[in-house]
C-alpha cells in the first residue's frame, strides 16, 4: 500500500474522532425541568427575575451570588453561582446559565449574559437644557 | 417638510462618501483592467496595465482620504455623525480617538482595506512580471472591501455601511424633528472602557496588516495556475506567507496580551470564538510554508501546498463572517455585533472558493504531481506530515468553533461543550506534543534521502540530554501531575535542543537554516510558557474565612476565589500579606491600591509592591467595569484583579446622616478613665493620652473669662499610621459640654466626656464602628502565573525567526 494513502486513513480516523469528540463533548439548551432530569451540565437560556431577591453580599461570603431566573419555559427557579456577582447583572436581557440541578436551586459554573451594552444601543441620551435656575 | 438642521457639518461627511464611491468606482476600474492586461497576448502593449495602475493609485488616495475624514469627523467630535456619536466622546484622550476609529465594524473594514491598498503598491513596484495576474486578484478584493463601506441600496438591498452615516438617519427618535436637536446631544457614547489600553491602539493594525497579507501568497497561487506558470509562483509567494504569518502571529499574540493586561477573565487564551477564527488561518497558513519548502526543495506535494496557500485565505474570509455577522451570537462575548451584511460577506466567501475550485479543477492534469512515494527518512515526508498534523488541530478548532453556523445551517440546537477550555485543550497538547517532536528530529533529515545511522546518532544525544532537562523542567514547574503535561514538556524540550544543535551549526557556517530553527525554539518556548502558566496557575486569594451556606453548598466544593479586603485590614493569602490601602480617581477610572508584602522565614520584608487593578464605576447604571493590574517578575506574575466594590453613590448616603443619628452607626460606647501617659486600646490598634490643652478653642463658640475648655490631645495609632485627634471638654457656667473628635480612618470617635479631680482621672469615651461598615472594601481576585514569560518571550523569539527567514528566501529570489 502506499504511504500517501495510509496517511490519508490515519488522517479521517482522527478527523471522525474530532468530530465524535465534539459531539460528546457538546451540550444542550434545556430547561430548569431537563435540568431536573438529568445528573449532566446543560446550558439553560432564562430572563432575570427583577422583582425577587438578589443575595450577594461580599462582607459575608465573596463567593456566594444567588438570584431567580426564569427560563423559556416559564419555569421560575433559584440559581446559586459560587463566584462573584458578575458585573451588570442587573441590567441583563438575556441569561445563559452553564451548570446542573443541586436539589431544588440550580448550581451554575458560568453565566453569559447579554445585555443592550451601552455601546451598542442605538438610543440617544437627550440632555434637557432647562433656562430655569435651582433654587 | 425640511427642516434647516443648526449646527451639523456636513462637509467632511459628504466628502468621504465621495472617497467612498471614488474607492469603490477605482477598484472596479482596476480590476477590469488588470483583467485585460493579465489575458492579453501582447505583452508589449501596456495600455491595460497603465489604466490599471493609475486607477490602482487613485484607489489608495481614495482610501487614505475615507480615513482622513473620519478620523476629522471623530477628532473633532461631530457627533451629528453616528460613528463619532457611537464609539467616541468628548472626554476621551486623543491616542484612545485611534481607537475608536476601529471599534466598529466600518472602521475596521477600512483598516483592511488601507492595508490591502498599501500591499498592493509595494506589489506594483516589485512584483514584475506578476504584477498583472497577481494584482488582478487583490483588485477583486479591494471591490470587495471597499463595497462593505459604501452604505447604499440597490434594488432594496443594502450594501455595505457607511461610516458616514449621520446620527438623524441612522436613528429614529423625536428629537431629531427639532432644528436644534444636536444642542441636545453633549456628548457620544464614548469608546468601550476595555478597549481603551494602550495595546488596542497597535493590536487592532498588526492584526489586520496579518489577516491582508495573507491576500498576497493566495493572489500568486491563483495567479500562477491562472497564468499556467505552475512552478513559478512558489518562490515568490514563499517570503509573503513567512511576512503574513509572522505579522498575523505578532497580532494574536499581542491580543492575547491585552486580554491578559486588561481584561479580567484571568488568562491569556480563553478559547473564545474570536480568537479561534484568528489562529485558524494562522496555523493553515503555517502548514502551507513547510509544505512549500518541501515542494520547492523535492518537487513533492504540490497540490497540499497549493491548496493550503488557497485555504488560508478563504479562512481568514470565513473568520471575518464568524465575528461580524452576529452568528456567534451565545457563545463569544466579544464579537462585533451583526450590521446586516452576512449576505454580503458570504458573497466574498463564494466568490473566492468559487475562482480557486474553478481554476483547480480546470487546470488539474496540468499539475506537476509526482506519483513516486516519498522515502521515510526524508526531509519532505515529515514536513508534509508536521503540516497535515497543523491541519488537523486546524480542523479540531474549526468544528467545535463551527457549532453556531451548524446549528443556523442544519436549524439543531447543539450548546457549545460546557467546559470549552478542557475540551480544547484535550486535543490540542496532543497536536503540539506531534508538532514539537516533528519539529526537533525533521531538522535533522535531509531532502530525498537521509543517512539512516547518521541520523540516528545525530538525535540520540539530544533525545538523551532532553530526558534530563524535561525531568528537571517537569520538576521545577511542578506540571508533574498530569501525562500529557509532561509529555508537551518533554516534546518541546527536545524541540528546543534539536533547533539549538542546528543553530549551533549555522553559526559556524550554515546561516541558511538560523530563521527556520530559531523559529522553531521560540515557538517550543511559546509552548513551555503557554503549558506551564495555564496549567499551573494559581489563584491566590482563597477565601477560608467566609461562613458556610450549609451542607448543599459546601457539597458542590467549589472553590472560593474571590477574597474581600477591608482598608487597612492586611490578611494572608499565599505567601503575601494584602493590604487595601485605599482608592483614588483619575478620570472614569477608580485605581484601588493593594500592598502585597511577603516576608521571609526572619520577618523581613521580601517583597513588596503595590498594585492597582482599576475599575469604570457607573453609578448611573449601578455597574463597574475592571481591569486587572499585574506585578511582573521575570519567573512569574501576581495578577490582580476587583470584582466587586461598593458604588461610589452608596457612599455619598453615608456621609449626610446627622451627628444624632451617627451614634446609631457606633457600637456601645466605651468610657475608659485615664491619666496622661496612658494607653487606651481597641480593635485595630491603641489611643494614647499625650497630655492636655488647657487654652482649647472651639469653633463658632466664643469664650469668656470663666468658661474652661479643655482639649485631651490623644494619638492614634493604628498598623498603618498615626492619627491626631483632641476632643475638647467644656464648662460654660453651670453646663458641661464636650465637643467629640471622629477618626475616621481608624472607624472611631472619641469624647472627653468628664473631669474627675477626686480621683485625678479624665474619662474618655470610645465609640467604635462595627467591623462591616467601618471602612471601605473591595472584593478581589488574585492568581499566580508562573513563568509566563516563556509565553512572551518565545513569542519574540519566533518572530525574530521568522525575520530571518524571510531575509533568506527574500534573497533566494534575486
Amino acid at each position: 500500500m502506499k504511504k500517501s494513502s495510509i496517511i490519508g486513513m490515519v488522517i479521517i480516523a482522527i478527523a471522525i474522532g474530532v468530530i465524535m469528540s465534539t459531539y460528546a463533548d457538546s451540550s444542550t439548551y434545556g430547561s430548569f425541568g431537563d435540568a431536573q432530569e438529568t445528573q449532566k451540565e446543560l446550558h439553560v437560556v432564562g430572563t432575570l427575575v427583577k422583582e425577587k431577591e438578589m443575595v450577594y453580599n461580599p462582607e459575608k461570603d465573596a463567593n456566594y451570588f444567588s438570584f431567580y431566573m426564569l427560563d423559556n419555559q416559564g419555569k421560575e427557579c433559584k440559581v446559586v453561582f459560587s463566584g462573584a456577582k458578575p458585573q451588570d447583572f442587573e441590567r441583563s436581557e438575556q441569561i445563559v446559565l452553564t451548570g446542573q440541578m443541586v436539589g431544588s436551586s440550580f448550581h451554575a459554573n458560568k453565566i453569559l449574559m447579554k445585555c443592550p451594552s451601552k455601546y451598542t444601543e442605538d438610543q440617544v441620551e437627550v440632555v434637557e437644557v432647562s433656562a430655569q435656575a435651582k433654587i | 417638510m425640511d427642516i434647516q438642521f443648526a449646527g451639523e457639518n456636513l462637509l467632511p461627511g459628504k466628502l468621504g462618501q465621495f472617497f467612498i464611491i471614488l474607492s469603490f468606482g477605482t477598484s472596479l476600474l482596476s480590476l477590469i483592467a488588470y483583467y485585460a492586461a493579465t489575458v492579453n497576448k501582447d505583452k508589449s502593449d501596456l495600455s491595460w496595465s497603465k489604466i490599471a495602475r493609475y486607477s490602482f493609485f487613485v484607489n489608495i488616495l481614495a482610501v487614505i482620504g475615507i480615513g482622513a475624514c473620519l478620523f476629522y469627523i471623530i477628532y473633532n467630535h461631530m457627533f451629528e455623525y453616528h460613528y463619532a456619536w457611537a464609539h467616541s466622546s468628548t472626554k476621551l484622550p486623543v491616542y484612545y480617538i485611534i481607537s475608536s476609529f476601529w471599534e466598529g465594524q466600518e472602521g475596521s473594514f477600512w483598516l483592511w482595506a488601507f492595508w490591502q491598498a498599501v500591499l498592493g503598491l509595494i506589489l506594483i513596484k516589485y512584483a514584475k512580471t506578476w504584477e498583472n495576474g497577481v494584482m488582478t486578484v487583490i483588485a477583486l478584493s479591494q471591490l470587495f472591501l471597499c463595497s462593505m463601506l459604501l452604505g447604499v441600496e440597490i434594488l432594496g438591498v443594502k450594501i455595505g455601511s457607511s461610516p458616514f452615516i449621520l446620527l438623524r438617519e441612522a436613528m429614529e427618535a423625536p428629537i431629531f424633528s427639532r432644528a436644534d436637536y444636536l444642542s441636545l446631544i453633549p456628548d457620544g457614547n464614548g469608546l468601550n472602557p476595555l478597549l481603551q489600553n494602550y495595546w488596542m491602539v497597535i493590536h487592532p493594525p498588526t492584526l489586520f496588516l496579518g489577516f491582508a497579507s495573507m491576500i498576497v501568497p493566495f493572489a500568486y497561487g491563483i495567479a500562477g495556475v491562472w497564468e499556467k506558470r505552475y512552478q513559478d509562483w512558489v518562490k515568490p509567494a514563499l517570503p509573503w506567507s513567512l511576512f503574513a504569518v509572522m505579522i498575523l502571529g505578532t497580532g494574536i499574540i499581542m491580543g492575547s496580551f491585552w486580554a491578559y493586561e486588561a481584561l479580567n477573565f484571568g488568562g491569556f487564551w480563553a478559547w473564545d470564538p474570536v480568537e479561534n477564527a484568528s489562529i485558524i488561518p494562522w496555523l493553515t497558513l503555517i502548514a502551507g510554508v513547510h509544505v512549500l519548502i518541501a515542494y520547492k526543495n523535492s518537487g513533492h506535494s504540490y497540490f497540499t501546498a497549493l491548496f493550503l496557500i488557497l485555504i488560508s485565505f478563504i479562512l481568514v474570509l470565513y473568520a471575518s463572517f464568524l465575528t461580524r455577522s452576529g452568528i456567534l451570537g451565545e457563545t463569544s462575548v466579544h464579537s462585533f455585533t451583526s450590521l446586516g451584511m452576512s449576505g454580503q460577506l458570504l458573497v466574498y466567501i463564494f466568490v473566492f472558493v468559487a475562482i480557486s475550485v474553478f481554476l483547480i479543477v480546470k487546470h488539474w492534469k496540468n499539475f506537476p504531481i509526482t506519483k513516486k512515494d516519498e522515502d521515510t527518512y526524508s526531509r519532505e515526508f515529515w514536513l508534509f506530515i508536521g503540516a497535515i498534523t497543523l491541519s488537523v488541530s486546524c480542523i479540531q478548532i474549526i468544528a467545535t468553533t463551527s457549532i453556531p453556523v451548524f446549528n443556523a445551517v442544519f436549524g439543531t440546537e447543539i450548546a457549545p461543550p460546557t467546559d470549552v477550555i478542557q475540551h480544547y485543550n484535550k486535543w490540542q497538547i496532543a497536536f503540539a506534543v506531534a508538532v514539537a517532536v516533528i519539529s526537533a528530529f525533521s531538522q535533522f533529515l535531509k531532502y530525498k534521502k537521509t543517512d539512516v545511522r547518521k541520523f540516528y546518532i545525530s538525535i540520540a544525544v539530544s533525545f538523551v540530554v532532553s530526558l534530563l532537562v524535561t525531568a528537571a523542567v517537569v520538576y521545577i514547574t511542578k506540571v508533574y501531575t498530569n501525562f500529557m503535561h509532561i509529555a508537551l514538556t518533554w516534546a518541546s524540550v527536545f524541540a528546543i535542543l534539536c533547533n539549538a544543535k542546528i543553530l549551533g551549526e549555522a553559526f559556524k557556517g550554515k546561516w541558511k537554516l538560523s530563521g527556520s530553527a530559531v523559529a522553531h525554539i521560540g515557538f517550543a518556548l511559546l509552548l513551555i510558557g503557554a503549558l506551564v502558566a495555564a496549567a499551573t496557575n494559581k489563584v491566590i486569594s482563597i477565601n477560608n474565612t467566609s461562613i458556610g451556606f450549609g451542607e448543599e453548598f459546601a457539597k458542590n466544593n467549589n472553590p472560593r476565589e474571590n477574597i474581600i479586603l477591608y482598608k487597612n485590614d492586611p490578611i494572608k493569602m499565599d505567601r503575601y500579606t494584602v493590604t487595601y490601602l485605599g482608592d483614588s480617581t483619575s478620570g472614569v477610572n477608580t485605581y484601588y491600591k493593594v500592598n502585597y508584602k511577603a516576608f521571609d522565614d526572619e520577618g523581613k520584608v521580601k517583597e513588596n509592591f503595590n498594585l492597582y487593578p482599576n475599575a469604570q464605576q457607573n453609578a448611573k447604571m449601578r455597574q463597574i467595569i475592571a481591569s486587572p493590574d499585574t506585578k511582573h517578575y521575570l519567573l512569574h506574575d501576581v495578577y490582580t484583579h476587583v470584582s466587586s466594590v461598593p458604588l461610589k453613590e452608596e457612599e455619598h448616603v453615608h456621609d449626610e446622616h446627622t451627628d444624632h443619628s451617627e451614634d446609631e452607626h457606633y457600637e456601645e460606647p466605651v468610657p475608659h478613665e485615664v491619666s496622661i501617659g496612658d494607653t487606651v486600646r481597641f480593635r485595630e490598634g491603641m489611643i494614647i493620652v499625650r497630655g492636655v490643652n488647657k487654652n482649647a478653642e472651639i469653633e463658632n463658640i466664643a469664650l469668656t473669662k470663666n468658661d474652661v475648655a479643655i482639649g485631651l490631645q490623644l494619638d492614634v495609632i493604628t498598623e498603618s499610621s498615626t492619627y491626631k485627634s483632641e476632643p475638647i471638654f467644656l464648662i460654660k457656667g453651670n453646663a458641661k459640654v464636650d465637643f467629640g473628635k471622629k477618626v475616621d480612618e481608624a472607624g472611631l470617635k472619641l469624647r472627653f466626656t468628664n473631669i474627675m479631680p477626686e480621683k485625678d482621672k479624665l474619662e474618655l469615651t470610645v465609640y467604635q464602628k462595627p467591623k462591616q461598615d467601618k471602612k471601605d472594601w473591595i472584593v478581589m481576585k488574585a492568581i499566580m502565573f508562573p513563568y509566563i514569560n516563556l509565553f512572551w518571550g518565545g513569542t519574540i523569539i519566533m518572530v525574530i525567526g521568522f525575520i530571518l527567514s524571510i531575509f533568506r528566501r527574500q534573497k533566494e529570489l534575486k
